[in-house]
This record gives C-alpha cells, sequence and structure tokens, in this order.
C-alpha cells in the first residue's frame, strides 16, 4: 500500500470511528435485549426444583441434576437423533423441490403457470390445527402413522419457501440463463449449473429456517406418532408436565440443549448468506 | 374365456393378497425405504390412551398403571396398551378430537367431568353398569358418581376425587405475627388476613386466573356456598343470583384489594411450587394434588391446609375433580373395554379395591371414590394432611359439574370479565344467564349436573 | 423474441432432435420443463394441504360432531358467525395485533439486517445473538417472560417500580396483556425477518452502492435512493407473510396459548385461537371451519391485491 492509499485510509478510519462504534454499541445493545430474557433459561435449567422461580438470576446451588436427568431418565439422545433425521431430510428435499418451483414459477413460461402459484399460495394462507384431521386421515390410508415417512413426507410441502424463492429469482438478471441457453444448455442444466449455485445465500438462509421450523415442530409428530421410540425432541419436552406438576428445571434443561443444534445451524449458515456472490455484477 | 373364469378365480383365492399388494405398493410408493416403513396395526389388543404411562413423569403413578395392564393381560385374552399423551396434549390438544373425528379414537382413555358430555353427547361411552355387580355399584359415593351417570346408568368410572381446599405458608403467617388461630373462616376474614400477609413481594391469596375448565372449576364452590347453582331443576339458568353475583364480587375483590395477583407463576393456579413455596403468595388456593408435589418439589416448605371459607350466611362446601375410565362404544371391542374399566376400578374383588387405595394414597395423594377403598385405605387417611382432607374437607365436597362447552364458556366469560376486566358482578351474571338460558333452550342431550 | 432466434441457430441438439424425427419445438421444451420443475412441490401441496384444506373449509357447510355426525346445514354456521359477538372480538383483537405486529417487525427486520449486514466477525457474532430467540420453543418462551412480567416481583415490575412508575401486571390487565403478547412476538420473531432481509440485501449489487458514494450521496441518501427501491420485492414479501403469519401462523397461535390463554377477559383471544377452541375444545368443528374460510378469503383478498398491485411481485428493473 502507498504511501497516498494509507493516509486515505487512516483518514478514514478517523472519521468512520464515532459511528462505527455508536453503530457497534446499538448492535451490542438490541443483541442483549435479544439473549436476555434467555439467561433465564440457562439458569433456571442449573436450579433445582424449588428454587427454581427464585428471583436471583444466578443459582444459590446450581446442579447438574437436571441435565443428568434428562439424560439418562429419558431417552433423550434417541429424540435428539430422530428430530435431527427428520428435520434434516425434510430441509434437504424442501430445498431441492422449492427452489425447482420457484424458478420454473418466476423464469419459466408456460400455460397456467401464474394461477398455479396462486394456488400453492393459497395453501399457505390455513393454519395447521384446522388441516390436521383431514391431514391425518389421509396420513393414515397411506400408512404412514407411526413411520418416519410420516414425520417427513407431509412436512416438506409449504409454500412459504417456494414464494420466498419466486421472489428471489424474480430479481436475478435474465443474462446468465440466456447465455446458457443460447449455448444448448438443457433447462435442468441450467437450474443445476447455473441457478441452483447463484441461490447459495438464499438457500442458506432457507435451510436455517426449515431445519429450526422441523426441529422444534411439535403438533405434526405428535398427532402423526404413538410410539414413544419415534418421539421428537418437543412432545419429549412436553412429557415433562404432569396434569398438576411441571418439572420446570426439566423442561428448562431440555429446552437449553435442544436449542444449541440451531444455533449450530445458524452459526454455520449465517456466513453465506452473507457472501455476496460476485456474479451479481454480470460480467 | 378360460383366462377369464382362472382370473376371476385366482383374484378370489387371491383376495387378501391382492389387497395387500396394493397396500404394499402404496406404501412402497408413499414412503422412503426407513424402518418403521408400514405398521401392520395389531387388530388385537385395546390402546388405553392417557398421560401416566409408560414412561410418565412419576414413576409411581406410571408403575400403577403399567401393573394393573399386567395384570390384566396375565389373566385375559384381549390385551391391554398403554399409550401415553403428554398431560398437556392431551387435555387441551388436538390428539383426541383429531382422533376420535377419523373415527380412530381410542378403545379405553380417561375422562374429567368437564369432557363427560361431549363424549356422551357424541355417542362415545359405553354403558359400563351391565359389568358391574349391584354391590360395585353402590360402594361409590353418590355425589362422585353422579356427573358420570345418566338415567341411573354409568358411563364413567372415577379414579379419585381431588378436593379444592386453601393453602398457607407457615412462615409468611409467622412473619405477619399470625398464628393458626388466625386462620380466615370466612371470605371477608380471607381478604383481611390476605391484606395483612401482603407486601411488595408477596400476594396474599391466589387464585386461579387463566381461562379454561380449571379456573371455573375453581371458582364453583364460591357460587355454590352462597346457595347458588348454575341450573334450576326445571332446566333453566339459575347462575342470575345473588349467589353468583356475590361470588363473582368475591374474586373481583381479592384482584382490585391487591391481594391477589392477576397472573400466578409457573403453570398456573394449580402449580403449588412456583407460587406458594416460592413466596409469590402466602395461601393459594389449590387442591389434595399440591401435597404430592411439595413433597417432591419443595420437601422442606412449611405449611398447613384449611378448608375453603364461607360467605355470610352460607355454608361450607368444596368441589371435587377426578378422572374417570371409559371406554369408547365404538371402538373395536367395547365389550372386553368394558370389562377391563368394571375389574380395573368397579369390582368388589380385594385386588380391585386395593388398586384403587393404592392409586389415592400411594402413587398420589387423593381422596378415593369408593367406601370400601376409604375404609380399607384408613390407616393413610388417618396421618397427615390427608387426615385434615378426610376429616374437615371432603365432608361437603360436590363433584365437578359436567357443563356443555358454551356454558363453560358463558361462566368463564363472566368470571374473566369481574375478577379481571372490573365489570359489574349483576351485568356479568345477567349476561352470562342470558347466554345459558339461550343454550338451554336448544340443548337436548344428558342432563347438566 | 431474440432468444428464439438465437436459440433456432444453435447447435447439436435441436439438430439431433430433428434427425430422429421427433421435433420439440422450444417453447414446448419449456413448457414441459415447467410443469416438470413445479410437478413434485404442486403434487405434494395438493395431496398434503390443498385437499385437506378444501375438505376442512368445507365443513362449514355443515353442522360435525366430531365423533362421525355430520348435517349439512348451509349457512346457518356463518349466521351464527355473524351474530357472534366473541367473533367480532376476535376479529377485532386480530386487527390490532396486525397494526402492531407488521409494522414493528418490518422496521426491526430491516434495521437489524441494516445494521449487522458487513461480513465482519463483529456482526457474525451479533448475528447469531440476534437470532438465538427463534431458536428457543414458545414454551421456554413463555416461561422466561413470564419471569420477566409476572406481577410485582418480575424483572420489568421491579424496574419500574425503583424508578417510580409503579408496577402492572403485564400479562394480567386487560389493558396490557395484548401489548405484551406483540412485545414478545416481535423478541421472538425479528431474528427470521432480519434473515429474510439480509438475504435480500445480497441481491443489490455493491456497485450501486459504491457508484453513489463516488457522487457523493451520505448513507441516508443511499438507503432512500437504493436500497429501500431495490429491497421492494424482499418488502413485499415481508409484509405479506408477516400479515399471514400475524393471521393464521402457528407460532402465533401457540405464543397466546402457551402465554395468556386468550385471556384476560378475551382480550388476546386472536381469532384463530378463537377458531382452535371452537374446533379442539368445543367440538364444533363446521363452525370453527366456517371461521377458518372467512379468515382464508379475507387473506385471498388481501394477496390478490397486493400481487396486483405490484405486477405478480415483479419488481424488475431491467
Amino acid at each position: 500500500m502507498n504511501d497516498g492509499a494509507r493516509a486515505t485510509l487512516q483518514l478514514e478510519l478517523a472519521t468512520l470511528r464515532p459511528t462505527r462504534l455508536a453503530l457497534h454499541l446499538v448492535g451490542l445493545l438490541l443483541a442483549f435485549t435479544a439473549v436476555a430474557p434467555l439467561f433465564w433459561m440457562v439458569s433456571m435449567s442449573f436450579k433445582g426444583a424449588n428454587d427454581i422461580f427464585g428471583v436471583n438470576l444466578v443459582p444459590d446451588h446450581p446442579t447438574l441434576g437436571n441435565f443428568l436427568y434428562v439424560f439418562t431418565q429419558v431417552d433423550f439422545f434417541r429424540y435428539l437423533w430422530n428430530t435431527f433425521f427428520v428435520a434434516a431430510s425434510v430441509t434437504i428435499v424442501a430445498l431441492f423441490f422449492h427452489s425447482m418451483a420457484g424458478y420454473a414459477l418466476a423464469r419459466l413460461r408456460f400455460p397456467g403457470r401464474d394461477a398455479i402459484f396462486l394456488a400453492m399460495f393459497a395453501t399457505f394462507l390455513i393454519s395447521q390445527p384446522v388441516i390436521i384431521v383431514p391431514l391425518f386421515i389421509l396420513a393414515r390410508a397411506l400408512h404412514m402413522l407411526d413411520s418416519y415417512a410420516g414425520l417427513i413426507v407431509p412436512s416438506i410441502f409449504n409454500a412459504f419457501g417456494i414464494f420466498l424463492l419466486r421472489q428471489f429469482y424474480l430479481a436475478v438478471p435474465r443474462e446468465l440463463e440466456e447465455a446458457a441457453v443460447i449455448d444448448g444448455a438443457g433447462y435442468f442444466r441450467v437450474y443445476w449449473s447455473i441457478i441452483l449455485p447463484l441461490s447459495r445465500p438464499i438457500l442458506s438462509a432457507l435451510a436455517i429456517l426449515f431445519f429450526l421450523a422441523n426441529w422444534n415442530s411439535f403438533l405434526w409428530p405428535l398427532t402423526i406418532t404413538s410410539d414413544q421410540k419415534l418421539w421428537m425432541v418437543q412432545v419429549a419436552i412436553a412429557s415433562f408436565r404432569q396434569q398438576y406438576n411441571a418439572s420446570w428445571n426439566y423442561i428448562m434443561a431440555a429446552s437449553t440443549v435442544v436449542a444449541l443444534p440451531t444455533v449450530v445451524m445458524f452459526v454455520i449458515f449465517q456466513k453465506r448468506i452473507i457472501e455476496s456472490i460476485k456474479t451479481s455484477g454480470i460480467k | 374365456m378360460t383366462n377369464q373364469t382362472k382370473a376371476g378365480a385366482s383374484i378370489h383365492r387371491l383376495g387378501p393378497s391382492r389387497r395387500t399388494v396394493l397396500v404394499g405398493a402404496a406404501a412402497g410408493a408413499t414412503t422412503l425405504g426407513f424402518p418403521y416403513i408400514s405398521r401392520s396395526y395389531a387388530a388385537e389388543s385395546l390402546k388405553f390412551w392417557q398421560f401416566y404411562a409408560p414412561g410418565g413423569g412419576v414413576a409411581t403413578q406410571s408403575k400403577w398403571f403399567e401393573d394393573m395392564v399386567k395384570s390384566w393381560n396375565d389373566s385375559h385374552d384381549v390385551k391391554v396398551e398403554l399409550v401415553y399423551v403428554p398431560n398437556n396434549a392431551y387435555m387441551d390438544g388436538t390428539k383426541l378430537p383429531t382422533a376420535f373425528a377419523s373415527g380412530a379414537g381410542p378403545d379405553l382413555f380417561i375422562i374429567s367431568p368437564g369432557d363427560f358430555l361431549r363424549y356422551y353427547n357424541g355417542g362415545v361411552l359405553l354403558d359400563l353398569t351391565p359389568f358391574m355387580e349391584e354391590k360395585a355399584r353402590e360402594d361409590f359415593f353418590p355425589g362422585v358418581i353422579a356427573n358420570r351417570m345418566v338415567d341411573n346408568k354409568i358411563y364413567g368410572l372415577p379414579m379419585e376425587v381431588e378436593p379444592m381446599a386453601m393453602y398457607y405458608s407457615v412462615d409468611a403467617f409467622n412473619e405477619a405475627g399470625l398464628t393458626e388461630k388466625d386462620i380466615p373462616k370466612t371470605w371477608e376474614e380471607l381478604l383481611t388476613v390476605g391484606k395483612k400477609l401482603t407486601n411488595d413481594k408477596r400476594f396474599g391469596v391466589l387464585f386461579e386466573t387463566a381461562p379454561g375448565y380449571y379456573q371455573n372449576f375453581t371458582w364453583y364452590p364460591f357460587l355454590w356456598e352462597g346457595g347458588g347453582d348454575i341450573q334450576t331443576k326445571e332446566g333453566k339458568s339459575a347462575f342470575n343470583s345473588p349467589a353468583a353475583v356475590q361470588a363473582l364480587k368475591f374474586w373481583q375483590d381479592a384482584v382490585n384489594m391487591g391481594v391477589s395477583p392477576r397472573k400466578p407463576l409457573g403453570g398456573g393456579g394449580w402449580d403449588v411450587v412456583p407460587n406458594l413455596a416460592s413466596g409469590y403468595c402466602a395461601m393459594q388456593n389449590v387442591g389434595i394434588w399440591a401435597i404430592s408435589q411439595l413433597r417432591e418439589g419443595a420437601p422442606n416448605f412449611k405449611y398447613g391446609v384449611f378448608k375453603l371459607p364461607t360467605p355470610p350466611g352460607g355454608k361450607y362446601a368444596t368441589v371435587g375433580g377426578g378422572w374417570a375410565f371409559v371406554a369408547n362404544a365404538k371402538g373395536k371391542n367395547p365389550k372386553a373395554a368394558g370389562e377391563f374399566c368394571a375389574w380395573a376400578l368397579g369390582s368388589m374383588s380385594p385386588d380391585s379395591i386395593e388398586r384403587v387405595v393404592d392409586w389415592c394414597t400411594k402413587a398420589k395423594s387423593d381422596m378415593p371414590p369408593r367406601k370400601s377403598a376409604l375404609e380399607q385405605g384408613k390407616d393413610a387417611y388417618n396421618k397427615g394432611f390427608l387426615k385434615v382432607f378426610a376429616d374437615d374437607i371432603y365432608p361437603g365436597a360436590r363433584a365437578e359439574p359436567r357443563v356443555p362447552p358454551p356454558v363453560y364458556k358463558a361462566i368463564s366469560d363472566a368470571i374473566q370479565a369481574c375478577q379481571l376486566n372490573g365489570q359489574k358482578p349483576e351485568e356479568a351474571a345477567a349476561a352470562a344467564s342470558q347466554q345459558i338460558d339461550a343454550f338451554l333452550a336448544g340443548y337436548k342431550g344428558a342432563p347438566i349436573l | 423474441m431474440v432468444n428464439d432466434a438465437l436459440r433456432s441457430d444453435a447447435s447439436a441438439i435441436p439438430a439431433a432432435r430433428k434427425a430422429a424425427g421427433f421435433r420439440l419445438s422450444n417453447r414446448q421444451r419449456e413448457w414441459i420443463a415447467g410443469y416438470l420443475f413445479v410437478a413434485p412441490d404442486a403434487l405434494g401441496l395438493l395431496i398434503f394441504v390443498g385437499a385437506p384444506m378444501l375438505l376442512s373449509l368445507s365443513l362449514g357447510f355443515f353442522s360435525v360432531s366430531g365423533f362421525g355426525a355430520y348435517s349439512f346445514v348451509g349457512l346457518a354456521n356463518y349466521r351464527r358467525m355473524l351474530a357472534d359477538p366473541l367473533f367480532w372480538q376476535s376479529l377485532r383483537v386480530t386487527v390490532l395485533y396486525i397494526v402492531m405486529l407488521v409494522p414493528a417487525l418490518y422496521a426491526s427486520g430491516l434495521g437489524l439486517a441494516l445494521l449487522i449486514q458487513a461480513d465482519t466477525r463483529f456482526n457474525g457474532f451479533v448475528r447469531t445473538l440476534l437470532f438465538m430467540p427463534q431458536t428457543v420453543s414458545l414454551v421456554v418462551v413463555a416461561l422466561v417472560w413470564q419471569v420477566l412480567l409476572i406481577d410485582k416481583i418480575g424483572v420489568l415490575n421491579r424496574f419500574t417500580s425503583a424508578v417510580g412508575l409503579g408496577s402492572v401486571s403485564w400479562l394480567g390487565d386487560p389493558h396490557f396483556a395484548l401489548i405484551a403478547v406483540v412485545v414478545v412476538s416481535i423478541w421472538f420473531l425479528m431474528g427470521f425477518y432480519m434473515l429474510i432481509f439480509l438475504g435480500g440485501l445480497q441481491d443489490i449489487p455493491k456497485e450501486y452502492y459504491e457508484a453513489a458514494k463516488i457522487d457523493g450521496a451520505g448513507p441516508v441518501a443511499s438507503f432512500y435512493l437504493i436500497t429501500l427501491p431495490l429491497l421492494r420485492p424482499t418488502s413485499f414479501f415481508v409484509l405479506l407473510v408477516s400479515t399471514v403469519t400475524a393471521v393464521c401462523g402457528s407460532q402465533t397461535f401457540d405464543l397466546v396459548y402457551v402465554m395468556t390463554r386468550g385471556g384476560p377477559a378475551n382480550t388476546t383471544s386472536l381469532a384463530i385461537f378463537y377458531v382452535y377452541q371452537q374446533a379442539f375444545l368445543f367440538n364444533e368443528y363446521g363452525y370453527a371451519a366456517a371461521m377458518a374460510s372467512v379468515l382464508v378469503v379475507v387473506l385471498m383478498l388481501i394477496t390478490v391485491l397486493l400481487f396486483m398491485l405490484t405486477r405478480g411481485g415483479r419488481f424488475t428493473y431491467e
């Protein structure tokens, strides 16, 4: 770096520092408000049943007993595995299906395209409890009760991802695909070699969101399974509540453990969202 | 021609296997080749849905169910299989309604009085009377079994009775300079004592504030103590009465005076460890289950129990909740299911009575629904707080009313409006009464009790 | 047009197809590709959501006992709905909820994304913290916020008492309960919308910002002239999705259910909560279906309107 450039850089740093610092502080403050309530979750996981609602944030007698109970008295590793398997499967298949559909709805021209999209979007306007009875009957008819298939397959289909991806692909400049199509590439080649890599930021964001939604899902797993061996973690955590007694300490400990994998997912994928794909400025 | 006949004949012969092929194809097409692909649904065993076992939160309760089912399975051909549903999902969730709505309801399950009419009017409850001997039927306390009976036929067998009472913190009393002599006997005393116990870290007395069947359940005794009721003998609403108004006003005053919190801690007013034991409140309106809850969750907490106070000119009453075994009349083997219920809880044989005693005194701390069980368990009922319940609180207990949802909602809205929204009790009672009358005019189901 | 001309001159593949005697026009190829790409999702949605949805909503014309008894009642459920004060109360609560929540989520999602969009390690750390509320289940959310908001001894009340503002029952007072639910909803959901906006911000080519800086535009001007306009697709998406979620999202329902059960005095009884009550606590599936279909129709109207206004969500600038 020559002297002129270094001088410019130093000048930039000097003038930017106060605003940058202020913004950093604001960011930290907001992050603190986001995370502060969760301090109580962690705090409660280390408290015994009798002082879990005590006003102190730091436990008087911290204990690992809750975590020990959750992992030894309950088949929690199994439930974690079940949940991971289901959430990962749904995420991978959904990303694949939804990006194909979103691309086609945004870029390809075929009769009825917009009508199909609106119909798909209409399915987003309904709430799960409303459709749960017919869905249960259907799943039972397809012999999906008490099975991984029953947990995975219905959870894949949700219009949110299609909508988001279509929106994203609408904004992608056409020149890239047109160049490929001129070269005679088939549509699937275009999709696989050009569109997919281009969508890395949005697919990373969706990977996090799909994984999270399926990791913490409760209603459908509860409905479709009666076999405890197939339980997912939120159903298992619900079993810590009895009719007139709730083991809040176990619930908090289990929930702390359950929150960690999704935080890890986020840390891994959030960087990919930020990586700006240099091809956005098409050469 | 020959081919056709042959094909036709082979189709007839292959009837079931052709279906299996189709089922297999469907399963294969729709599943992803993972374990637990296609379950051949074991059609023989009866499924018993409840929120205790196997693997429920309290080991003794889970074991009681498992022992009972094992004992039945060892001596009967038709087996019973326990299916555990987490409590919250069982009570307020979609799992049971979904199962019933799709025609796949469980063969055996448990219900609370609040649910009784919903299931009975839907034609789902099996009449258990034919499976019980006369002596057994009379062994149940009439007040307890009344709300599971229609036309003198029994449709549910109660496992337990859970009366409501008032609990207080000994330390809180001592701090405020109060002793056992100051235990309130009237509503006014309760509020006065509550005020003395209220400070900037604590409330005097806690009542349930979240809307729901439970809140209604805890409020009914205050209606009854003033001589009020939900329905007259002629089937019209009795809710627009001074008794209802004063009961609504009582809870309103408690909140307005700052003596009662607007929101309990933990799961709600039924959760005694986060509220009473943590020091959030000094007195709590909670049921008999608090004894075992405090034993587990706050073993060093010093507390006392007293019966619900009465209004001026009123008579003591309390409400007794408790769940009952029922059999699905539309299940795959209602006869066996009915036999199971009667065998488990409603038989005069010693093991049946013993089972009830074990449930009420060892697995839980509840009052028994049967005279013989009360007699047989008298050792347990002569000690400690169970003695207080047996002597003071239980006599005077009325069974939880079984109200249809619109009536429940009308009363719930009235309680909520008065307790939390400052509405005039007279107006709230009148409005609720109107709604109840409107509903009763078109109601054609079993009588509300 | 240009494309077609270019393509018809193209390479071996169309020629090979011609040679084989099997000729698909480019348009037909596009059609087939389109349908094939859309097929898995279309089929899946049809089977697992569309069909159950149509079945459920059609129950609005029936009286259903929940135990197998169905009787056709025409418009009776809808007439009952119009006369039901609780239905109108639920609609009122829902509208209030939307009006408070949607702008707040938009502003917080966008604000947070802008704040931490630069690719630095510090920002990565802050981003993770901001997203953490999304990673915990709603049971936990309800419980930790209860500790913060409970009467008298809750953290917030101890703070306001200490500074002389007295204390309030955030969850038990009809005047404050809905606000409390909105605040918790924002806290819980802002990470989600931050993520969406982060994805959308990446769409905007950096060259535009550089060009603006060269022209002397400050950060505020860049925001109004570059960021906001180019964020229109994402904004459209966020507004639509947050509105739909506010009306019928599962997490909205779950949050109300665990925190207030629709109380105090029905002041947090959102429409979706009332639908749930009718269906699963009161066994009135037909009535619940009628209400749900009204909600779907209203949302559909909003959707169609927004799509028409934005030409199908197309915000192309080429």
